[in-house]
């Protein structure tokens, strides 16, 4: 599909917030939304969730019915200044999380450098045997249809629409 | 059904994240207040932004917060129908829901002590073993080397 072309506020959101909160579609139509970290593969002009084989609800509803958002409206720990909320709406795709590709190492690295305690985690073999599971994963990929934007997260405002445009 | 000591967790939070699927199928999520009457067993939302006024659906309530760090998660979700009342948008709750399964905190299990961790880890490997007997397959070794190496590349 190629890279996005997003104001580059938007892209720092993309890039800079632990948490978005991500929602899918249950079979009853019901939203069930939880925070989740993102991975924001520019290259691709994705999204990128991910949840735990133990844990694969989220991974079976965005299979089942692929219309789901990515909302960005939590800048704790992201180093910005009065950025704005983003609602992205978008197509999911989802497939096991395995045979390690390169934006999986760009992935879990930048997850292990938010969360300085992790590093000791990883790094104990007993733990990573103990937890397996939290490393094996599905992954969820958002191509997005339509972007909101609030600017300064100010949700009683209209927020601006954004024209979702690839360059190949 | 309404629960009191998870309806205390969400008073902590000065907004939450409602969300509900518009007409074109994709979900709808926006921050707001959320007010909750106890006798009457309801979440109210004062002020909301123009496009869920009015709305009567399915919805839920995200409450979550982290440290600057990740540590300290809590997470708590709220599913129920949204409709008006007297011009206001109000939600009758159905389930809560938590990061760790509990109904009486919205701790995440590594936020909280080492019962809570070893409760989540046996959970978690059960629930990974039937997906994996689904799959009938295992699960590809993660390359841990070059994954930690990987952590000390500039």
């Amino acid at each position: 599909m190629g890279t996005f072309r997003l104001p580059p506020e938007v892209e720092a959101v993309f890039r800079e917030f632990r948490t978005c909160e991500f929602t899918t579609v249950n079979r009853q139509g019901q939203p069930l939304t939880w925070p989740t970290e993102p991975f924001y593969d520019a290259p691709a002009g994705r999204l990128i969730v991910t949840s735990s084989i133990a844990f694969p609800v989220k991974a079976y509803n965005a299979r089942r019915h692929p219309q789901v958002a990515v909302f960005f409206s939590d800048p704790t720990g992201a180093p910005l200044t009065e950025p704005p909320a983003v609602l992205v709406q978008g197509d999911a795709t989802t497939s096991e999380l395995v045979d390690d590709p390169p934006w999986s190492y760009a992935m879990f690295k930048e997850s292990i450098l938010r969360q300085p305690r992790a590093r000791s985690f990883v790094s104990n073999p007993l733990a990573r045997r103990l937890f397996t599971f939290q490393f094996q994963r599905l992954a969820i990929f958002v191509q997005p249809r339509r972007i909101l934007v609030w600017p300064r997260g100010d949700m009683g405002q209209i927020p601006t629409e954004l024209e979702v445009r690839y360059v190949e | 059904m309404w629960n009191k000591r998870l309806i205390a967790c969400a008073r902590a939070y000065p907004s939450g994240v409602l969300t509900i699927v518009e007409d074109s199928g994709y979900p709808l999520s926006v921050r707001c207040v959320a007010e909750f009457d106890d006798a009457r067993e309801l979440i109210l939302f004062p002020a909301l932004p123009p496009d869920v006024v009015g709305r009567r659906e399915a919805a839920c309530l995200l409450f979550h917060r982290h440290n600057a760090d990740m540590s300290g998660q809590r997470e708590l979700l709220i599913k129920g129908e949204l409709r008006e009342e007297a011009g206001v948008l109000i939600m009758r709750p159905g389930d809560f829901l938590t990061g760790s399964g509990r109904q009486d905190t919205d701790r995440m299990p590594y936020a909280g002590s080492p019962l809570d961790i070893l409760r989540y880890m046996m959970l978690g490997r059960r629930k990974a073993r039937q997906y994996l007997a689904k799959r009938g397959k295992p699960w590809t070794p993660r390359p841990w080397g070059k994954m930690l190496r990987y952590l000390d590349e500039p």
